[in-house]
């Protein structure tokens, strides 16, 4: 009986820790920097199995767009809600699509996910 | 009863009581096998007569075992073993599966791979997480076929009609955010119940099942039992609406076609898609759940119907803005 807990619990150590590399390798993730476009400040986010960069950082308080451009996506990123925005909305499987932000809400960090959650991004306004 | 001394004294007892002609204990089970001639009498009569024999002794007889035995060694194999498939899905996502969809048009073809793939996607985490539950509790409840059978006629049929209801009036089921995670909280808390209940080793969350006003829990597992048709297949056309990325890009697709067929066959051919790991989970538990390691079974389904519990729970949260994402893909 021993025998048994004894290489369960190594197993589900081995697990839970290959488990938790893979979830650190990878959070680090692309990040990316806004750029101005004919006075306003444009944030472009790629979205197909995930979004790109998933860190993006920009001016506080200007007027900015977030451009967010689709080619064949169908998973959940396709389906886009930024909380502090009460946006919400199923984005065309390929296209592009401009939110707009306010000096006022262009402020602190904003999160984006997918409606699932498990996708998402954050735009740091400094 | 704890030692060998005492398997002979209740034997030697038991086998003192004129119409008893044989007696064996057990150390291992604490059960006493009693063969006589009892006449009419009911076991339970036999247990209450025979126990006011060894009473003197301090022992008592019941037909079945009054504690229930949680068997604790199954989680021996039912933790490694769930948390190889929790791991694996995790895997899955890094994969990127969803650039494997390359096409931007959708044809009848695309559609179903895009099924195929949403079914060993996220959506994996919300639907076949439901189904993993809802199959596996209600064939622990002596379910049959049958329930499983009309879950997934409820599902392929209700794509078809509300597709097709969506292709013609062109505007869409989608749901609000409010909506969308309610519906993901409600989904991950009857998933988080019915995984406790699958692990049988916590009592009190049977009574949470049968006090919470559920329809969810108490129609679609206990139906089987009062041959419920309804309800079944009422759960499979609600996971039309149940918060999976690629369901609602298909749902997007079916709007744009703004005709009731294509839109009907476009959304039944990705239910199709869904099929085979859908199938595989229901029927799977259906048939695990007469092998004699269907404990190990049910506690590793328990733990993995939990973790995707807590995985979606997170995510609504998240997408509330109530709390920043836990899980980044």
């Amino acid at each position: 009986m021993t025998k048994p807990i004894l290489i369960s619990i190594a197993v589900s150590v081995l697990l839970i820790g290959g488990a938790f590399w893979l979830a650190t390798s990878s959070s680090g993730g692309s990040t990316g920097v806004a750029t101005m476009e004919n006075g306003v400040q444009v944030i472009d986010i790629a979205a197909k199995g995930g979004y790109s960069p998933r860190v993006i950082t920009a001016k506080a308080g200007v007027p900015s767009v977030i451009r967010v451009e689709t080619s064949g996506t169908f998973d959940c990123s396709a389906s886009l809600v930024i909380p502090k925005l009460s946006y919400q909305k199923s984005l065309q499987p390929s296209g592009t699509e401009e939110i707009s932000i306010s000096s006022e809400q262009a402020q602190g960090t904003m999160q984006g996910l997918c409606s699932m959650g498990m996708y998402n991004f954050q735009i740091r306004f400094q | 009863m704890h030692c060998n001394a005492c398997i002979l004294m209740t034997e030697s007892e038991l086998t003192d009581v004129p119409y008893v002609t044989n007696a064996k204990s057990s150390l291992t089970t604490h059960s006493v096998e009693v063969t006589g001639m009892f006449g009419d009498k009911t076991p339970e009569a036999i247990a209450e007569e025979l126990t006011k024999v060894l009473q003197p002794r301090g022992y008592a007889l019941s037909v079945e075992k009054i504690q229930k035995n949680a068997e604790w060694g199954d989680f021996v194999y039912a933790l490694p073993i769930a948390l190889v498939f929790i791991v694996g899905f995790a895997m899955l996502q890094k994969a990127g599966l969803a650039n494997l969809i390359t096409s931007s048009n959708v044809s009848y073809g695309t559609a179903f791979i895009i099924g195929l793939i949403a079914s060993v996607s996220s959506c994996l985490a919300i639907v076949g997480g439901l189904v993993l539950s809802l199959s596996a509790s209600s064939a622990k409840e002596g379910g049959t076929w049958r329930t499983q059978t009309l879950f997934h006629v409820g599902r392929l049929g209700g794509f078809f009609i509300l597709g097709g209801a969506i292709g013609l009036i062109g505007s869409s089921f989608q749901v609000g955010l409010t909506v969308n995670v309610v519906l993901g909280i409600v989904v991950g808390l009857v998933m988080f119940i019915l995984g406790v209940n699958l692990l049988d080793v916590f009592h009190f969350t049977k009574r949470l099942q049968l006090s919470t006003p559920s329809w969810l829990s108490r129609r679609v597992v206990r139906g089987s039992r009062h041959d419920h048709y309804f309800a079944p297949l009422l759960v499979g056309i609600g996971t039309f609406v149940l918060p999976c990325g690629f369901t609602q890009s298909m749902q997007l697709y079916a709007l744009n076609t703004g005709s009731f067929m294509h839109g009907a066959i476009v959304m039944f051919v990705f239910a199709l898609g869904t099929f085979p790991v859908l199938a595989l989970l229901s029927f799977g538990s259906l048939n695990i759940a007469h092998k004699p390691w269907k404990g190990i079974f049910f506690k590793t389904a328990g733990i993995i119907v939990i973790a995707l519990a807590l995985f979606n729970l997170a995510n609504a949260l998240a997408t509330a803005g109530i709390i920043s994402p836990l899980f980044s893909i």
